[in-house]
C-alpha cells in the first residue's frame, strides 16, 4: 500500500466519522424534539404558551402545571392504579410463564415446537380483537370494574413474550448445575425453584420491566373493563382528561401527559441495560 | 406366608409409586398448565367467542339475540368500507417500510459507530429507546401539539417565525395521514432498531474481510453481505410490526381522532368506534374477525418468503 493510498483512506474514515455524528444529532433531534416540547409547554404560564416557539426555553418558568395536576387527589390515584395493574400483572405473569419457560428448556416432548409457535401466535392477536366478547364474559364472571379482572388480562396478553424471553434465558443456564442438585436428591420443581430460578433472576428482572412497561401503556383493556373513575389507570385517564382540554389548559394537559410518560421513562433509562439485552438475545434468537 | 406376601406386595408397590412419581415429573404438562389455563380462559375462549358473536345481531341497545348474517352483510357492505381499507393500507404500509428502512440506517449507525469508537453511541441508543416506551395515547397528545395549528404547535410557529406559511398538518386529509404516519414511526422505530441491532451484530465479520480483501465497496457490501444476511430477521421484524400497525388505534385517536373526515380512521380505529359509539357488538366482531384474517394473511405472505431452514425450525 503506497503512502498516499493510505492517506485517503484514513481521510475517507474521518470524513465518514463526521457525517456519522451529523446523522447521529439529527436523529437524536428528531426523537429528543416532542419530548423536550412537551416539557417546554409544561413549564409555561398560560400566556407564554401562545407564544410559540419563539420561547422554546420558557421566560418564566412554573412548577404550577405540575402542582396543580398533582395536587388533585384523582391523578395521584390514577397513577397509583397504573403502577398497581401494572407491577401485579408483571408479577403474575412471571409466576405464570416461568414454569413453562422452564419445560420448553429443559424439557424434551412431542409437538414442543407447535406449543411454542401457539404460545407466539397469541402474541400476534391484539386485545382489540378480543373486546366485544372478553367484555360480555367478563361481565357475566363479574369481573367487570375490579382491577383482578383487568390484571388477568394484562397477563394473558403478555405472557407468550414473557414465556419466549425466560426460556431464551434458562437455555443460557448451564444443566449441569441442575443434575448436580438432582443427584443430591432435589426434586424437579426443587431444582427449579432452588436452582434455576435464583440462577434466572436477571431475566426474571428484565421480563419483569417489559411487562410493566408494558402495562403501563395498555389503554384498551382497562378503557374496556374498567368504568369507574376511581380504577383507572393513568393511560386511560389522560385520554379522557385530554378529551376535555382545550387550548388554554394546554400547559395543563402537557404537564399530564409528562406525568403519565416520565415514570416509565425514568424506569426504563436507569434500568436500560438489562432490558436492551433481554430484548437483542431474544431477537437473535427468535 | 404372609409376611412374605406383605413384602412382596411392598417391594412391588414402591417401584410402582416411585416410577409413577417420576413420570409425572418427567411430564412436561404440569409446567404448562398455568399457561394454559391463562391463555384459555383470557384469550382462547374469547377468541372463539368472537366467531360466534360476528353471526348474531349483538348490541348493546337491542335485546333479542339471534344468529344471523345480517351483521356480515351489512358490515361487507358498508359503503366506507373500501375507504378505511385503503386509509390501513397505506398507514400500515408507509410505518412498515419507515419503520424498517429507519431502523436499519439508525442500526447500521450505531454498529458503525461502536466499531470507530465515536461519542455518544449508547446516548442516542438510549434516545431512541424513550419513544418506545411512551404509551400510544400520550403519543398522540405529544404529536398534537406538535403539529397543532394553534399558537402552541410547535411545527407551525418554528415554520411562522422563519416566515413559511404555517402547513395544515392534521386538519388536511392529507397531510393528516402523513401526520399520523410520522408519530407512528417516532414511536415504532426504536423497536426495529433493537431487533436489526442484534441481527447486524450476529453477521460474521469474517465476511467483511474477505469481501475487504476482494475489493469490495461499502454499497457493494451492503447489498451483497448485509442484506441477505439480515433476510430473515428484516422478514419477522415485518411480519411484527405490520401486525402491530395494524392493530395501533390508540395513537391514532388521540393525534386526529380518525379525522378529519375519515382520512385516517384505519381499520383498528372504525372497529373501535363501530363498538364505542355505535354499539354494534356484532358488526364489531365482524370486524374483528376481518382484522384478525388480514394480520393472518399477512404474516403467511411474510412467511412465505422465510428461508426454509428457518421455516422449518
Amino acid at each position: 500500500m503506497t503512502r498516499r493510498s493510505r492517506w485517503d483512506h484514513e481521510t475517507r474514515r474521518r470524513i465518514a466519522d463526521a457525517a456519522s455524528y451529523v446523522a447521529m444529532i439529527l436523529i437524536a433531534l428528531f426523537f429528543l424534539t416532542p419530548l423536550l416540547w412537551l416539557l417546554s409547554l409544561a413549564l409555561r404560564t398560560r400566556q407564554e404558551v401562545f407564544l410559540g416557539a419563539s420561547r422554546f426555553i420558557p421566560k418564566h418558568p412554573t412548577l404550577d402545571n405540575f402542582a396543580m395536576i398533582l395536587s388533585s387527589n384523582e391523578f395521584l390515584l390514577y397513577l397509583w392504579n397504573g403502577l398497581k395493574l401494572s407491577s401485579l400483572s408483571a408479577f403474575g405473569c412471571l409466576i405464570v410463564a416461568a414454569p413453562a419457560a422452564y419445560a420448553f428448556s429443559r424439557y424434551w416432548f412431542t409437538g414442543k415446537s407447535a406449543w411454542m409457535m401457539g404460545i407466539l401466535a397469541f402474541q400476534m392477536i391484539s386485545p382489540l380483537v378480543l373486546m366485544v366478547p372478553l367484555y360480555r364474559y367478563m361481565t357475566s364472571l363479574g369481573l367487570v370494574d375490579t382491577h383482578f379482572g383487568v390484571t388477568m388480562v394484562y397477563i394473558a396478553v403478555s405472557v407468550p413474550m414473557c414465556t419466549w424471553l425466560l426460556k431464551g434465558f434458562i437455555d443460557g443456564i448451564p444443566i449441569a448445575l441442575e443434575e448436580a442438585a438432582q443427584i443430591d436428591g432435589c426434586s424437579r420443581f426443587g431444582v427449579f425453584w432452588r436452582i434455576t430460578l435464583p440462577l434466572a433472576s436477571p431475566g426474571l428482572a428484565s421480563a419483569f420491566i417489559l411487562t410493566v412497561i408494558l402495562g403501563w401503556s395498555q389503554f384498551l383493556v382497562p378503557f374496556l373493563l374498567l368504568t369507574k373513575n376511581s380504577l383507572l389507570p393513568i393511560g386511560v385517564a389522560i385520554f379522557n382528561y385530554a378529551g376535555q382540554s382545550n387550548a388554554s389548559t394546554t400547559q395543563l394537559l402537557a404537564a399530564a401527559c409528562l406525568v403519565a410518560v416520565v415514570p416509565a421513562i425514568i424506569v426504563f433509562v436507569a434500568l436500560q441495560r438489562l432490558i436492551v439485552g433481554a430484548l437483542t438475545a431474544g431477537a437473535v434468537k427468535g | 406366608m404372609t409376611i412374605q406376601a406383605a413384602t412382596l406386595s411392598r417391594t412391588s408397590a414402591r417401584p410402582e409409586r416411585e416410577a409413577f412419581g417420576r413420570r409425572v415429573s418427567r411430564s412436561p404438562y404440569p409446567w404448562l398448565l398455568p399457561v394454559a389455563l391463562v391463555l384459555g380462559l383470557f384469550y382462547l375462549y374469547p377468541l372463539i367467542d368472537v366467531f360466534r358473536f360476528a353471526f348474531t345481531n349483538a348490541s348493546l341497545l337491542g335485546r333479542d339475540e339471534h344468529y344471523t348474517l345480517a351483521s356480515i352483510e351489512g358490515i361487507l357492505a358498508n359503503p366506507d368500507l373500501p375507504g378505511i381499507f385503503r386509509v390501513t393500507f397505506i398507514f400500515t404500509a408507509a410505518s412498515v417500510v419507515g419503520q424498517q428502512v429507519f431502523g436499519l440506517l439508525i442500526a447500521m449507525l450505531l454498529v458503525r459507530g461502536e466499531q470507530r469508537r465515536l461519542y455518544g453511541v449508547s446516548a442516542l441508543r438510549a434516545i431512541i429507546l424513550i419513544a418506545w416506551v411512551v404509551p400510544g395515547i400520550a403519543n398522540g397528545i405529544i404529536w398534537q401539539l406538535l403539529f397543532s395549528e394553534a399558537p402552541f404547535g410547535a411545527i407551525n410557529s418554528l415554520l411562522r417565525n422563519i416566515g413559511i406559511p404555517p402547513v395544515a398538518w392534521l386538519s388536511d386529509p392529507g397531510n393528516a395521514m402523513w401526520s399520523a404516519i410520522i408519530s407512528n414511526i417516532w414511536r415504532g422505530t426504536a423497536f426495529s432498531m433493537i431487533v436489526l441491532y442484534a441481527a447486524l451484530k450476529s453477521i460474521d465479520p469474517t465476511y467483511y474481510e474477505a469481501a475487504e480483501v476482494d475489493g469490495a465497496g461499502s454499497w457493494q457490501k451492503f447489498r451483497f453481505i448485509t442484506l441477505p444476511q439480515m433476510r430473515t430477521a428484516l422478514l419477522v421484524n415485518s411480519i411484527l410490526i405490520t401486525i402491530q400497525t395494524i392493530n395501533t388505534f390508540d395513537a391514532i385517536i388521540s393525534l386526529t381522532g380518525g379525522g378529519p373526515g375519515r382520512a385516517t380512521e384505519v381499520l383498528s380505529l372504525f372497529t373501535f368506534y363501530t363498538v364505542f359509539r355505535n354499539y354494534d357488538l356484532a358488526g364489531g366482531s365482524v370486524l374483528s374477525v376481518l382484522m384478525l384474517l388480514t394480520s393472518l394473511g399477512l404474516a403467511l405472505v411474510y412467511a412465505f418468503f422465510l428461508p426454509r431452514r428457518e421455516r422449518a425450525e
